[in-house]
């Protein structure tokens, strides 16, 4: 062919070899532009149905007329073949494009945003394409998509949109004489809808199918249903749901993504616009994504900003709110006097833990939800409008244990310099770290294998590690809190570990001061004085100021030393809250009245704050995890009680406000700023506590070198 | 002869949204059954069964109208083409 000329076109050269026929480089001569021509190869020019389909593409596209679409000039006959002069894309296929780990999410959403505009408009047009996939998808070195070869494309007139003639028998054939040079139909198989494979009509949410498939291609560089034969793949495409997209792209994504890959044609979206929306959604809440990271494949974060259903900012106030029946998400400026509440989110489930990562850039919130299935930890990158949903239980124990897990009660991050570590305390009492930002959960072992572990009683909320706390001037210590196990410390990163309760009195055993045993309910530290920490016990709240060594009461004139909330004040290492409970059985505000205590000379005497809060009638209680801070200055204080009454104090406890009431019960308040990672306030509070003190100790080695020379 | 799995509302998510999904190996027990429909949707088994293999404690699975929490749990035969319910438990809280 090269050389000669077909009407006004002389063939320059080949760019391609399609289903149907060779593509060639032509020029032009009346108009003097460069053009595409393609040409039917003489083996299925024969056929007539072949003939029909090349002029029912052209017809088809011929109608469309769209940036994103590759505009078809001219049809032609000669010498008894058909040819069709088409606008010449100089670039290349998405295909060739997308490389082992994929594209990066920012192009993956640019592109896919313009394939969404190019089906929009050909639907709107009554026109499917039938064979998207991403060798049909040209991108120019400018950015721009050009969607190719509507060459299965037919027209669909308004009467069958109801019709349903097509057979899988006749599709088959379609594709076997489409594909016949290429030999087989594989290259298609991946893209085909359920729908077309158990041989029913494909419409227009068939299109919307092979997109999410070419989504999910650029997203990873891997096929959602893929197997080593067309049956394989075939039984993919049927049964298998994708398999989870890599943890770098971004939760909206991989959202549309499923929605667009659902099995059934009703779930999914049922207009290409739609799927435009939700992608331009994604998009411009994507302010930078890094690329997929070579080879080994690690977790990394997309940083996510701005996202229009919450129109989150940096700085905003969060509060993530875990209830008996799910999570609600709360969300203000930084003045905190105007809340917007979002949810709830995982309908049903009980949320015992709820956790903000702001390390390294992320804006990840963690959720523990425990229903009858299971309990499971689920993450979300754009601040709660999609959420994981692992396949498998991330955190469970190994099969030799020969327990099960009950429930998650803390999701708690690791130190600010080593960002990819978390842990998470569990019932039946255990600790579980995670190396990879969450991804993968392993049992800490050293404390599993505790010779005390098979003494540990339950309370009554069950046998819980619910407390875990890190100490930020030595990485190889923690403390954990076991509710009925007591304080246990290690001081080698967790091989080990010893119980660290003496002087913490317990009511319910004969040895008043056991070795272990104590039931805790909630510990804090101050990162900024991290030898001393605070203690609400079952009955009593204890001080220790030599890393748990040794405890002493500082029940010193509240109400009751019965409770559960306990909080640290972000940058007083002297000041902690509390609520007062009456009694084990009563479990409820004493005489009615709501009251947080405070003590701001580290627990010699406490304060009632009630400012605000109901003082009559108000038999509440507060949860160990249901009071926090958001570090601000002043400090916003905020608790949650079982009868779902949400309240928050924006002057350090002051005065009181009701933020929310008619909540289910709630089990878990955690406050954010965000942008912040967890403890910036209070790692900023050490840091100056560290220089204070270092300068305190540089001025007596002076004054000591002083004296020496004396 | 093959067996039909009823999958409950919270389990569809892992089922690709169908509310039945076949079996066609003709599994001679509740435990083939299941294995089966693991490989189908692997994202139900870690919804139906704990660390430790048992049933959840909230959840039941009927094959035809029988609990096989009393007719021997995961060995309980399953006849052909029966249907086989995951249905979570009356319970409260």
């Amino acid at each position: 062919m090269l050389g000669e000329s077909l009407g006004n076109y002389r063939i320059v050269s080949q760019v391609g070899e399609g289903g149907m026929g060779k593509v060639y480089r032509a020029r032009d001569e009346v108009l003097q532009r460069d053009v595409a021509i393609k040409v039917l190869s003489s083996r299925t020019v024969a056929a007539k149905s072949s003939k029909d389909f090349l002029l029912e593409e052209a017809r088809a596209v011929s109608a469309l007329s769209h940036p994103n679409i590759c505009t078809i000039h001219q049809v032609g006959e000669a010498d008894g073949g058909l040819y069709i002069v088409m606008e010449l894309i100089d670039g290349q296929p998405l295909s060739a494009l997308i490389g082992k780990e994929g594209l990066p999410v920012e192009s993956v959403l640019r592109y896919g945003v313009q394939i969404a505009r190019a089906l929009a408009h050909s639907h709107n047009r009554n026109i499917v394409h039938r064979d998207l996939k991403s060798a049909n998808v040209m991108v120019t070195p400018e950015g721009l998509v050009k969607v190719l070869d509507f060459g299965l494309a037919r027209r669909l007139r308004p009467e069958d949109l109801a019709e349903s003639g097509q057979t899988i028998d006749k599709l088959e054939a379609t594709v076997d004489s489409a594909t016949e040079s290429t030999g087989g139909l594989t290259g298609t198989l991946p893209y085909m809808p359920p729908e077309v494979l158990h041989g029913q009509e494909a419409d227009h949410r068939g299109d919307i199918w092979a997109l999410g498939v070419v989504l999910y291609e650029a997203a990873c560089g891997k096929l959602p249903f893929h197997g080593r034969t067309a049956f394989e793949t075939t039984s993919a495409i049927l049964h298998e749901p994708p398999p989870a997209l890599p943890s770098w792209v971004p939760g909206g994504l991989w959202a549309i993504v499923q929605k667009c890959l659902s099995k059934e044609v009703a779930q999914r979206y049922q207009r290409a616009g739609e799927v435009l929306a939700a992608l331009e959604a994604v998009h411009s809440a994507s302010v930078s994504a890094p690329a997929a990271p070579s080879a080994p494949a690690g977790p990394t974060t997309t940083v996510m900003r701005g996202v229009r259903h919450v129109g989150v900012k940096e700085g905003d106030v969060l509060l993530l709110v875990g209830t008996m029946k799910g999570a609600f998400l709360l969300h203000s400026n930084a003045q905190r006097s105007r809340w917007d509440v979002i949810g709830p989110a995982f309908h049903g489930n009980a949320i015992y833990s709820m956790a903000y990562d702001a390390r390294e850039g992320r804006h990840r919130m963690w959720a523990s939800t425990s229903a009858f299935w299971g309990t499971f930890l689920r993450c979300s990158d754009d601040f709660g409008k999609t959420w994981t949903n692992p396949l498998q239980g991330n955190v469970k124990f190994p099969e030799d244990c020969g327990t099960s897990l009950k429930n998650i009660w803390q999701v708690c991050l690791g130190p600010e310099n080593n960002p990819e570590t978390m842990y998470c305390g569990v019932e039946p009492a255990a600790l579980f770290a995670s190396r990879d930002a969450g991804e993968t959960w392993s049992l800490v072992r050293g404390l599993f294998d505790h010779p005390h572990r098979p003494r540990w009683l339950p309370g009554n909320g069950g046998l819980a590690l619910h407390t875990i706390l890190l100490d930020p001037a030595n990485d190889q210590r923690m403390y954990v809190a076991i509710s009925a196990g007591g304080v246990y410390r290690t001081e080698d990163g967790g091989g080990t570990w010893q119980a660290r309760n003496r002087g913490i009195r317990v009511m319910f055993q004969p040895d008043r001061y056991p070795e272990f045993g104590q039931c805790v309910h909630k510990m804090v530290l101050h990162p900024a004085r991290p030898n001393r920490l605070f203690l609400q016990h079952h009955w009593g709240l204890y001080r220790s100021d030599d890393h748990a060594d040794s405890w002493q009461n500082i029940s010193n004139g509240v109400p009751s030393d019965f409770g559960f909330a306990m909080l640290m004040h972000p940058r007083d290492p002297d000041c902690v809250y509390i609520v007062p409970i009456e009694s084990d059985e009563f479990r409820c505000t004493p005489d009615g009245r709501l009251r947080v205590y405070r003590t701001r000379n580290a627990g010699a005497s406490w304060e009632p704050l009630a400012r605000g809060l109901p003082q009559k009638g108000a038999y509440e209680t507060v949860l160990r995890d249901a009071m926090n801070t958001d570090g601000l200055e002043p400090a916003g204080i905020y608790f949650g009680t079982r009868s779902g009454e949400l309240f928050g104090s924006i002057d350090e406890g002051k005065n009181w406000k009701m933020i929310l009431s008619g909540l289910p019960p709630i089990v878990c308040v955690k406050s954010v700023v965000v942008g912040e990672p967890r403890s910036a306030r209070m790692a900023e509070a050490a840091h100056d506590e560290r220089k204070s003190s270092a300068r305190t100790k540089r001025a007596s080695t002076r004054i000591k070198a002083k004296r020496g020379k004396r | 002869m093959a067996v039909l799995f009823c999958i409950p509302g919270p389990l569809r998510a892992f089922s690709g949204g169908l509310q039945q999904v076949e079996i066609k190996t003709s599994p001679a027990t509740v435990r083939d059954a299941l294995d089966a429909l693991y490989r189908e949707c692997p994202g139900i088994r870690d919804r139906l069964i704990n660390e430790e293999g048992q049933l959840r404690e909230h959840i039941n699975i009927f094959v035809g109208d029988e609990n096989i929490r009393q007719t021997g749990y995961f060995s309980t035969a399953v006849p052909p083409g029966v249907e086989i319910s995951i249905i979570p438990a009356v319970s409260g809280g």
